[in-house]
């Protein structure tokens, strides 16, 4: 626990709560990409700044998002320090990615309307190389299929080699935690893609549920499920459907047969 | 009795560049030849030496016989004949070989404390370095000092960081000793990455020891058993010296398994980094040694609690390891004795750029800049201006010939907008154009940054776009503002050093060079015709003898004019390559 000063309150913070964390917990608006609550702070974006100062903290800007907050600290998330940098922050991200909503609307819900900036190069991309999708791949799927690739201007998203991947068990996690939609999944004619900008980085089949008959799932899927999943007495998940799983599972418990 | 002569050659890159190893073949075969030893009872060594720093006298050979010695500069294999005969044989010195006085004033002022030992040792055998008081500070420090009393005669010292931020060596190496952890290891970041930049790779190929000497009492004092030094691999001589340098380290009881009986252990590995200037950042010099992308991470936590591998880390630059067996043999006190108040010792400066003595140079700090460009460096050739000075790499500034005064040190240079970085100081001209050179450094940040970080991915682009535009002619008063803008949001906002710093050449321009953006800008001009797309080139009818030279050498046929008669130049054509002003015997090509 912690006593801090929020935009001139006071108030106490959960134990080992970071500043953002605390200030979304009291309802204070603070814009943020990279974040994501399941994968932790990454510091990236770069647009959660705050202006902080505490016993041994001179006044400046900190990430909220990885700085625990600390007793004493004072914060302060609209300073003129704070709005002046962010707006330029803004106005680079949308330079990048134009026509990108969830950005244009997240700048315009803090006062940033267009850029003075000019537009990328080329065609605009809606991936704002936040890394979630990179992080949950591979911190939390295990799969490491979708990666970061080259530096600097070059730095994309894509999968290993810029081809379709071999490592990835289309699962959809990326697809499903992209904040842009740059990352798209789409099952068709019996098998699942996963496209970055329009460019297929997976391509897999996907099996039947042995109850319904629906294409629902990868095999390399399944089986990464069920190897996780293994030696504890449920249905194997990879052969039914979340739906069918759902009813056997109840059917199961209550003795009462699935219809 | 037989008399000896040593020949000393340089081989460091530059005097391997210039053919150093053909001079060394060429004195062996002579030597050999004439049976200089069986005949003349001669006893003739040739030994490599590091290098002395006068780069621009490669290869520089000292030849010593009688007891004195004499220096020889330029030398290539053809004149190895001709220095045995006369010099070695007759006890004639060539004197027309010989260095000039240039060469006595380049070293004069200069004070040698981690390079002292470069140049005059050979750097492949550790028995040369032994010899001149090689491993006596790590006996010392291992054998008769508590690690506490070497953090405090460090702290006491006044060391600061020769990496480029300057923070105090013994407090960093304090902090890492008292971070909790049984495992900890000291890492020395060779990962000399700014354009312009050689003192790094010179004192490693010079005097490897002196690293291992230095990082070795580091881990003693520190309680660290594992040693990383991560170094380019664009440097493969120097990593060649270190690793031989470490192999002999550990036969001779330096590196290993309780060292000199004093129950320390100790041992370095080489992590050769791919060529990212980013990996000089130390977060991300710790993410490239652990085989991640080699890109930086927030701090906290810093090194000295949570680095490699988790491990308490400390990391120093290769100077300031090589400073330390100095400070252990001589003292707190000596060393504190050099330098200025806040900033004590010497300090290692690659001196490049529009200068005459380039080269490597080791100052006392706060040593004024003008002594090192005149005294030292020789001055400006072709009797042009000094304009500016460029210290810190990118992310440094330049200083004004009205600063030429400055004292270098840490703050008096971060007081002008600079900082003294890892020791480039790059010199330019009248020709220089300030806005190139600020696009120049920008580019080179852009082309470097990792893109993980928004400011500094997005930001350094759209600033080399506003710069390229100005350079063009295109600029608007409102690119000024937008540049000042993504400045100050890079320095507040980056995630780490490279972003925070990157936009350095840019402000320290605008503060000092605003009357070129100006001209730039407002009348489409570059004063120092260099942005090409804002200079023409004129032939004068006076000067021109209309010998044709001009127009013969123009690529683009942009070049008219009759033999004997005044040529012209159409400027729809000219691509102002510069070919006409080059080749003109007369001067009647300028350019404006």
């Amino acid at each position: 626990m912690a006593e801090i000063t929020l935009n001139g309150k006071e108030l106490e913070t959960a134990p080992g709560a970071t500043v953002l964390e605390a200030a979304r917990a009291a309802g204070v608006d603070i814009p943020t990409l990279c974040y994501h609550e399941a994968l932790g702070p990454y510091g990236a974006c770069r647009l959660c700044i705050v202006e902080a100062s505490g016993p041994v903290l001179k006044p400046s800007l900190i990430t909220s998002c990885n700085a625990k907050a600390a007793d004493g600290m004072a914060i302060n998330t609209e300073s003129p320090l704070v709005v002046k940098t962010r707006k330029i922050l803004f106005e680079l991200l949308i330079a990048r990615s134009p026509r990108t909503k969830p950005l244009l609307e997240m700048a315009a819900r803090f006062g940033v309307e267009g850029t003075r900036f000019k537009a990328a190069q080329g065609e605009p991309d809606n991936c704002l190389r936040c890394g979630i999708c990179v992080r949950a791949c591979t911190g939390k799927i295990g799969a490491s299929a979708i990666v970061f690739a080259r530096r600097g201007q070059g730095r994309h998203v894509t999968a290993e080699f810029e081809k379709s991947s071999s490592l990835c068990i289309g699962c959809g996690s990326c697809a499903n935690l992209c904040p842009t939609g740059a990352i798209r999944m789409l099952d068709e004619g019996g098998r699942r893609r996963i496209f970055v900008n329009e460019r297929v980085i997976s391509d897999l089949p996907l099996v039947e549920c042995r109850n319904c008959g629906r294409l629902f799932v990868t095999p390399k899927q399944a089986d990464y499920v069920n190897a996780k999943t293994s030696g504890q007495g449920r249905p194997s998940p990879g052969d039914l459907c979340p739906e069918c799983l759902r009813v056997s599972k109840a059917s199961a418990l209550s003795g009462l047969p699935p219809d | 009795m037989n008399e000896k002569v040593i020949i000393s050659v340089c081989v460091g890159t530059g005097g391997m560049a210039a053919g150093a190893l053909d001079v060394i073949k060429a004195f062996e075969t002579e030597l050999a030849g004439r049976g200089v030893e069986a005949e003349f009872k001669k006893r003739c060594e040739v030994h490599k030496v590091g290098c002395r720093g006068f780069c621009a006298k490669d290869v520089l050979v000292d030849v010593t016989a009688a007891g004195k010695t004499r220096t020889y500069q330029n030398i290539s294999a053809g004149m190895a004949p001709r220095i045995v005969d006369e010099h070695i044989l007759q006890g004639n010195p060539v004197m027309e070989w010989a260095v000039g006085p240039e060469y006595a004033t380049f070293h004069g002022k200069q004070h040698k404390l981690v390079l002292a030992e470069c140049g005059i040792i050979d750097p492949e055998e550790i028995g040369s370095y032994m010899e001149h008081g090689g491993y006596k500070a790590a006996a010392k420090a291992l054998l008769k000092l508590h690690p506490e009393e070497i953090i405090n005669e460090i702290k006491k010292s006044g060391l600061r960081g020769r990496g480029g931020a300057g923070f105090p060596t013994g407090m960093k190496w304090e902090f890492c000793r008292k971070a909790p952890g049984t495992r900890k290891c000291v890492i020395c970041n060779a990962d000399e990455g700014d354009p312009g930049a050689f003192m790094d790779r010179s004192v490693v190929e010079g005097n490897p020891h002196s690293v291992i000497e230095g990082m070795l009492i580091g881990a003693f004092a520190i309680g660290a058993n594992e040693g990383y030094v991560y170094i380019r691999a664009e440097y493969p001589l120097a990593v060649e010296r270190l690793k031989r340098a470490i192999g002999q380290a550990r036969e001779s009881g330096w590196l290993g398994k309780d060292i000199q009986g004093s129950g320390c252990d100790f041992d370095i590995r080489i992590g050769l980094g791919a060529g990212a200037f980013v990996c000089g950042e130390e977060t991300a010099l710790i993410a490239s040694l652990e085989g991640q992308i080699g890109e930086p991470r927030p701090k906290p936590p810093f090194p000295a609690n949570k680095g490699l591998w988790g491990m308490p880390t400390n990391i120093n630059n290769v100077e300031t390891w090589a400073t330390v067996p100095k400070i252990i043999n001589n003292g707190a006190p000596w060393f504190s004795g050099i330098g200025s108040e806040k900033s004590k010792g010497t300090k290692i400066f690659s001196l490049v750029g529009k200068i005459k003595n380039t080269g490597l140079v080791e100052v006392p700090m706060g040593m004024p800049l003008k002594e090192i460009i005149y005294d030292i460096g020789g001055g400006v050739p072709d009797g042009k201006k000094l304009k500016a000075v460029q210290t810190g790499g990118p992310s440094g500034g330049c200083i004004t010939a009205d600063y030429i005064e400055t004292p270098v040190d840490y703050e008096s240079l971060g007081a002008l907008g600079s900082i003294m970085g890892s020791g480039g100081m790059v010199v330019m001209d009248e020709d220089t154009c300030m806005v190139d050179v600020a696009r120049f450094f920008l580019s080179f940040c852009m082309d470097e940054s990792c893109g993980q970080c928004t400011p500094c991915r997005e930001g350094t682009k759209e600033m080399v776009r506003l710069l390229e535009e100005i350079t063009r002619g295109e600029g608007t008063p409102e690119h000024i503002t937008m540049l000042e803008e993504i400045c100050a949001a890079m320095k507040e906002a980056s995630l780490c050093g490279l972003g925070k710093t990157a936009s350095n050449p840019v402000l320290s321009t605008l503060k000092y060079f605003r009357h070129e953006y100006d001209a730039h800008i407002f009348e489409k001009k570059c004063p120092a015709a260099a942005c090409r797309a804002l200079i023409n080139f004129r032939i004068d009818e006076n000067r021109c003898k209309g010998c044709g030279m001009c127009l013969r050498n123009c690529p683009q046929g942009a070049i008219t004019g009759q033999k004997k008669k005044p040529h012209t130049v159409d400027p729809d054509k000219c691509i102002k390559c510069g070919a006409c002003l080059d080749s003109c015997k007369f001067g009647a090509v300028s350019k404006a």
